[in-house]
């Protein structure tokens, strides 16, 4: 099973307001291709991916929260499940994208590609809706439950590593894509995020 | 910490604004978390590590949230990282409260290190602090910190010592 193929699967099924959260690398180029917006939240560093979808999560609970998160990644902060359990999250879906390799390091094997097992280590952490998928049919009918309902979902979709030829190159920083995602998030949600000063305090 | 440096910093917090904390439980600031963990003024994110803690206010930043991170001298180190990644490389702002163990008058060998390594860290991921040691000083360091950080869009440390975490 491709990654892209199942992000392709993905991207035509949620709507245009969902936030979408990307690990770090192969992952946010292929979504980036997909589905360019200013509710995407790209190229989030190893071991903070469930992180900053969490604090979103939680301060956003009207808004789908989508998480694409890399196996390794979430390995390096697998707490990250535990905490995010315990919020009891009503507007979050996880997925897993599991090469069970580190591919944008050079492609050693993860500890996935070992005997660690994602789906039954969130289970664990308090996700009871957790699983594994190996198909692509098996993909879009568990994203489209997830989707279709609400609630904490932890979706590890096995698949192959490699990425497609002649991705666009994703132009902006860090910096300006924090920029573009807290200005579309003030003039959707009616809130003030920046807001340099002018005057002592 | 006494119960009225507690209360300073809790009003502190909200006067700034803050209304999302994000914190791993530390015996200094037990006292502290204990206050903010019950009061329904903060979305409360308490986190396995430091680490963590960092993303999670990140993400509620760019959300509109006001986040504070309640972090002690040991876990700024685990936090390095993600302020390095996030913080830095997005410039995203961070109001941190740091009880700053190791400090001088800090006796307890263990803490020793700290001084060594907390307020040159908070130097190299371009962090600027301040040190509180009385209690009055308190509520003004914690709203120019909050002040500061979101206009300047990097993290802003209050370091507290002496008197204000005895």
């Amino acid at each position: 099973m491709k990654r892209f193929d199942c992000l392709k699967i993905l991207a035509g099924m949620i709507d245009a307001k969902t936030i979408v959260v990307a690990n770090v690398g192969p992952i946010s180029r292929e979504w980036n291709a997909l589905r360019p917006s200013d509710a995407n939240l790209l190229q989030v560093n190893l071991g903070l991916c469930a992180a900053v979808g969490l604090g979103i999560s939680v301060s956003l609970p009207g808004r789908r929260v989508v998480i694409l998160d890399g196996d390794g990644n979430l390995l390096l902060n697998l707490a990250s499940l535990a905490d995010m359990a315990n919020q009891d999250l009503k507007n979050t879906l996880h997925i897993v994208l599991d090469n069970e390799a580190y591919e944008g390091g050079g492609g050693l094997r993860s500890a996935t590609g070992g005997k660690a097992d994602l789906s039954i280590i969130a289970r664990g952490a308090g996700i009871p809706e957790s699983c594994v998928v190996t198909t692509l049919e098996e993909f879009e009918n568990k994203t489209r439950a997830a989707l279709n309902g609400a609630g904490h979902h932890f979706i590890v979709s096995k698949v192959e590593k490699g990425s497609v030829a002649n991705l666009p190159t994703i132009t902006l920083d860090g910096k300006e894509a924090k920029y573009r995602f807290a200005r579309y998030v003030e003039s959707n949600e009616g809130v003030q995020i920046l807001r340099p000063r002018y005057t002592h305090i | 910490m006494e119960a009225a440096a507690v209360q300073a910093v809790v009003q502190a917090l909200k006067q700034a604004g803050v209304d999302f904390i994000s914190l791993l439980p530390d015996s200094d600031f037990s006292d502290l978390q204990y206050q903010v963990a019950a009061d329904k003024h903060f979305t409360y994110v308490p986190v396995s590590n430091e680490a963590i803690g960092v993303g999670v206010c990140a993400g509620a930043y760019l959300s509109g949230k006001r986040p504070a991170l309640l972090v002690p001298t040991s876990g700024l180190l685990v936090a390095a990282w993600p302020l390095t990644s996030i913080c830095m490389a997005w410039s995203l702002p961070l109001l941190m409260l740091i009880p700053y163990r190791g400090d001088i008058g800090d006796a307890f060998w263990l803490m020793g290190p700290y001084k060594d390594t907390t307020e040159p860290l908070l130097k190299v991921l371009n962090a600027p602090y301040r040190v509180v040691s009385k209690r009055e000083e308190i509520a003004q360091a914690i709203i120019d910190a909050q002040g500061s950080t979101i206009s300047w869009q990097r993290p802003v440390a209050v370091l507290l010592t002496g008197e204000t975490i005895k």
